[in-house]
């Protein structure tokens, strides 16, 4: 691994890059100026024309029915934290599994579980209602956090990190020591995995927080729903009501800045590393 | 086999220790739980004055995002077999899909004596024509033309009675400024055009026997196709959809002259473009024959009863309560933002102008009169159909701004329509 | 060692168990679902009218026969033709800007192209939507004040580009990064020798960083493919804009179509299933094609 490379600044470099930041910002940096404005502003003055409304519009969005808005915010938290969190638990060890034992349909079930990347929500999002209210499990936090668990991605990627990352001769060599298999996943193999955990929970928590069909479709109750389904239905309140612009993009912007806060205290673990062993560094 | 599968994957979540909250819609102590889905605005606030009232039956209201969506989750509960509500906002248009895949209980038993208390087209869209009772009207939605009085009178224009008049204003608001328009033609509003249709007299499905008829395609609604083609052909009117940012801007820069809406309306315009108000005025809709003053329904809906719910009598009691009740219709106008179906309610509870329209004192009047003109309309079992191909086809006739265009997507229409209730095996006539 | 040949089983087990649960019962659930249809009786109004029956093939002979599914189908390869050489052609171009490292505003860079992916679908086809609208777009507004004229962006001739543009803007900078730790990874002994043989920044990147990463190139490529034939989520939130988005625009906009508004779960799962297998082909195939065995690696 190098840090500098190259001989010197490139114009070239920072225009393209520069170019490439502000088509990416440029809406986002929307989203903030919209926010600003009142419903009349929205859709007269210009459209990068900042306003002074953004308190107002919070406190809109706030009185929304008695802070439901709030709530959706805890909500997707809760979805999004816990979700993800199990999910890089369960990710890690399949992967462990997987990348360190020779047992009997080990690659059976790896292409197994890989196939489930093929599968889109859209498609099972009914069938997992149908299944679920088998176990009278809907319009629950768990209809919406149970499925999030499994995330074939994550095994995919945990694998390739407990390949990488985990030599053999060290979980040899805890094992020498008298421990056991748990042991030395729990002590040996965990931490040296760390840093792809962090990537697997961040790619995982990122899907749960902007996952919409899932909770779309088990909840009912909207005490109990996500921000995206929450905003979706301000702005798609059927024909007789109006859409809830302001709201709705402030809602959006107070939703995207914990993301973007977690991007940034955790970017240097953002190595999302699709095929490594390709060249061991 | 269903079952089998479902089994297994319980039995998998079982062995997770997953399983085991559940929710339990049960009575403690001899009170009812009823949980009510609606997408109106505060009725959580109209049902606490029903639960102030009935401490044995306790309703919960569950805010929908509206009526599409809320259909959706219901069948899927229907479906898998529990997780249905106990009373349902169901618009009017839906209820034949509803009955069809029996989502919706029969409560002639407990409802069938408030038939009196509505007009018979708010009472025709909950019985199908049928004897059976599949709710009970809530609320109409005659449609109305709104236009900013203040344009019209710079422009020296009266609010046009007739569709030849609504179209030479057109032309004239449009030659005064090339940016203003008095209207839009809309390909996302199915239930819009079957308004305006139903007001020209065209009913597109209807019941012969034990068979369905599909008329979509008829005189009717090929005349108002028509229409709407040329206008969008000379350029007179728009052809892009309502409800869009771009509508809301014309709304709030005084370009879009005219809105063909609803009794409704008013909540969209103050929600939309507030800074217009008092600029507004409403009118009823331009008629085809002005001897033979007609309207059609953009919207409307009835509380109905789940056939999942465990507690018919209970939930038929308030869906009764929530639709005739003098407290309650006035919590509805005034609360809920409802046009309550009622006979009665324009007198009790529909007193003065909404707020949008303070000036206009004869809002609720006109209505009224609006709603009186309504015509005759059925709704078929498989309206989404109808309104995907409204969707697709006038989407596709919109974009090429053809007359011609117009027609044809009604064929379509009327093609997909009629071709899907018999690849399902419903008996068509 | 008995204890050992059990170990990888239980570690496999909860990962097993959620996806029986809900991938694989509710797939299998799919094809049986798939496989009936409802049929109607008379007026279809009774408790009883509706009973499943068996329907053999006959709704995949159905979608597969269906234009509007066959016309979605050649959509989202044009569709796919725009996006995947456009956004991975940028992620790489970022990427190996970035690894370069003769810029100063990389961390600035890096953090602004990732920024979309934080955005979810909903709020980036509302954002999107009112940067597109003439009357509330920026762009037109400055186009038309330069005495330009803009386009039309929902128009039927560009509205693939203004879908396209949703999907590029929102995935470029997570291939980005994909791309970018690879590139990270590579031995900088590696550039540094060829740069003492004389080679230029681009030849070392085209000739020495490139073929290195290929493997990273290839996932990202098959990720990308398998986004593109599932696209769902940007032509459904922009269609209320817009006259040209149809409800079968994309094979998974039937999907829904048939599942959530006409209510036809069996339609909605033969499509499902056609589409899941279309990938499974696509991607597998493509693989082989180019003899890659990132897929099962590790040989």
């Amino acid at each position: 691994m190098s840090t500098t490379r190259g001989n010197g600044a490139s114009p070239a470099a920072t225009v393209i890059l520069l170019l490439g930041a502000a088509y990416c910002l440029v809406p986002v940096l929307w989203v903030l100026v919209a926010s600003s404005k009142s419903l009349d502003e929205l859709f007269s003055t210009f459209t990068f024309a900042p306003s002074t409304h953004l308190l107002d519009n919070l406190a809109e969005l706030s009185a929304y029915r008695d802070g439901l808005y709030w709530r959706w915010m805890a909500n997707t938290a809760l979805y999004a934290g816990v979700g993800a969190l199990a999910s890089t638990l369960v990710s890690a060890m399949a992967g462990f599994a997987l990348a360190k034992y020779e047992f009997p349909g080990k690659k059976s079930v790896f292409n197994l579980v890989l196939s489930g990347v093929l599968v889109p929500g859209v498609i099972l999002a009914i069938p997992q209602y149908l299944l679920l209210a088998e176990a009278g499990l809907t319009n629950t936090y768990w209809s919406v956090l149970l499925p999030s668990v499994i995330s074939p991605y994550g095994i995919y990627l945990c694998r390739i990190f407990a390949a990488a990352a985990v030599p053999s001769e060290v979980l040899e060599a805890a094992r020498i020591d008298g421990a056991g298999d748990w042991r030395s996943f729990a002590r040996v193999a965990l931490p040296m995995m760390r840093s792809g955990l962090v990537t697997v929970f961040l790619f995982q928590f990122v899907a749960i927080w902007n996952n919409f069909m899932l909770p779309y479709i088990m909840l009912g109750d909207d005490h109990l729903y996500p921000i995206t389904v929450g905003l979706n239905g301000l702005l798609n309140q059927g024909a007789n009501q109006p859409a809830m612009y302001t709201s709705v993009i402030t809602g959006s912007l107070v939703s995207i800045v914990p993301l973007i806060a977690l991007f940034l205290t955790l970017q240097r673990y953002w190595r999302v590393d699709l095929a490594a062993g390709a060249v061991k560094a | 086999m269903k079952r089998l599968v479902a089994l297994t994957a319980i039995l998998l979540l079982a062995a997770t220790g997953c399983s085991g909250t559940d929710d339990n819609e049960g009575e403690s102590g001899g009170k009812v739980e009823l949980t009510y889905w609606s997408w109106a605005p505060n009725m959580d606030k109209v049902a606490e004055v029903w639960n102030a009232a009935h401490p044995d039956i306790h309703v919960t209201v569950n805010k929908q995002d509206g009526g599409d969506p809320a259909v959706t989750k219901l069948l899927t509960a229907i479906k898998a077999g529990s997780g249905a509500p106990d009373v349902m906002q169901a618009e009017y248009q839906k209820i034949p899909t509803l009955v069809a895949a029996n989502a919706i209980a029969d409560i002639a038993k407990e409802a069938g004596s408030l038939k009196s208390k509505f007009p018979d087209s708010a009472w025709n869209s909950v019985t199908l024509g049928q004897s059976a009772v599949y709710g009970v009207p809530q609320d109409s939605g005659p449609m109305m033309f709104f236009y900013r009085a203040d344009i019209f009178q710079q422009l020296n224009l009266q609010a046009p009675t007739t569709w030849e008049q609504y179209a030479d204003v057109a032309r004239k608001v449009h030659a005064a400024n090339p940016k203003q328009y008095l209207g839009t033609f809309s390909a996302n509003d199915p239930g819009w055009f079957s308004g305006l249709s139903q007001q020209a007299g065209a009913s597109w499905w209807g019941v012969k026997g034990d068979a369905w008829s599909v008329n979509i395609d008829d005189a009717n609604t090929r005349k108002v196709a028509q229409y709407w083609g040329g206008l969008v052909q000379e350029g007179a009117v728009l052809n892009t959809p309502m409800y869009t940012p771009e509508w809301n801007a014309a709304l709030n820069d005084g370009t879009q002259v005219g809105w063909l809406g609803a009794v409704w309306g008013p909540g969209v315009l103050s929600g939309s473009a507030p800074a217009t108000k008092g600029k507004w005025k409403a009118a009823l809709l331009p008629q085809w024959d002005a001897a033979k003053p007609a309207n059609g329904n953009w919207g409307g809906s009835a509380t109905s009863v789940t056939t999942q719910t465990k507690h018919r009598k209970q939930a038929a009691q308030f869906a009764g309560w929530l639709n005739t009740d003098p407290a309650a219709l006035k919590a509805l106008a005034q609360t809920a933002n409802v046009y309550p179906a009622a006979t009665d309610a324009t007198a009790t509870a529909l007193t003065t102008p909404p707020a949008f329209f303070a000036e206009q004192t004869d809002f609720y009047a006109l209505a009224a009169q609006a709603a009186k003109a309504t015509n005759p309309f059925t709704y078929g079992p498989n309206v989404n159909v109808a309104y995907n191909a409204y969707n697709d086809a006038f989407g596709k006739a919109a974009e090429s701004r053809q007359a011609a265009a117009f027609t044809a997507a009604l064929g379509t229409m009327q093609t997909t329509t009629l071709d899907d209730l018999k690849k399902a095996g419903f008996k068509t006539a | 060692m008995l204890a050992r040949a059990r170990a990888p089983y239980a570690f496999l087990a909860p990962a097993l168990v959620l996806f029986a649960a809900f991938l694989a019962a509710p797939i299998l659930y799919t094809a049986y679902l798939s496989l009936w249809k409802v049929k109607v009786s008379g007026l279809g109004l009774g408790p009883d009218a509706r009973t499943e029956v068996w329907a053999g093939l006959g709704q995949y002979a159905d979608a597969l026969s269906e234009p509007d599914f066959l016309a979605s189908v050649g959509r989202v390869a044009l569709y796919g033709l725009i996006v995947v050489p456009v956004m991975l052609g940028g992620a790489l171009l970022f990427a190996l800007l970035l690894d370069a490292g003769r810029t100063r505003i990389g961390p600035f860079a890096r953090i602004s192209i990732f920024l979309p992916y934080a955005v979810p679908a909903v709020v980036a086809s509302l954002l999107w939507g009112f940067l597109y609208l003439p009357r509330v777009s920026p762009f037109v507004w400055v186009l038309e004040h330069s005495g330009i004229g803009a386009p039309n962006l929902f128009s039927s001739q560009l509205v693939l580009y203004a879908v396209a543009n949703v999907a590029i803007w929102g995935g470029t900078g997570f291939n980005m990064i994909v791309i970018y730790t690879a590139l990270r990874a590579i031995p900088s002994e590696l550039s540094e020798s060829a740069r003492i043989d004389g080679a230029s920044e681009l030849q070392i990147a085209l000739r020495v960083k490139v073929p290195i990463v290929r493997p990273s190139l290839i996932m990202t490529f098959v990720f990308s493919l398998i986004a593109t034939l599932q696209v769902f989520a940007e032509p459904m939130n922009l269609k209320p804009l817009s006259n040209t988005i149809s409800t079968t625009w994309s094979p998974l906009m039937t999907v829904y179509r048939d599942a959530f508004t006409r209510n036809d779960i069996h339609s909605a799962a033969a499509t499902s299933i056609i589409i899941a297998v279309a990938t499974f082909a696509l991607s597998f195939g493509f693989l082989k094609l180019v003899g890659n065995r990132a897929f099962g690696q590790e040989s």
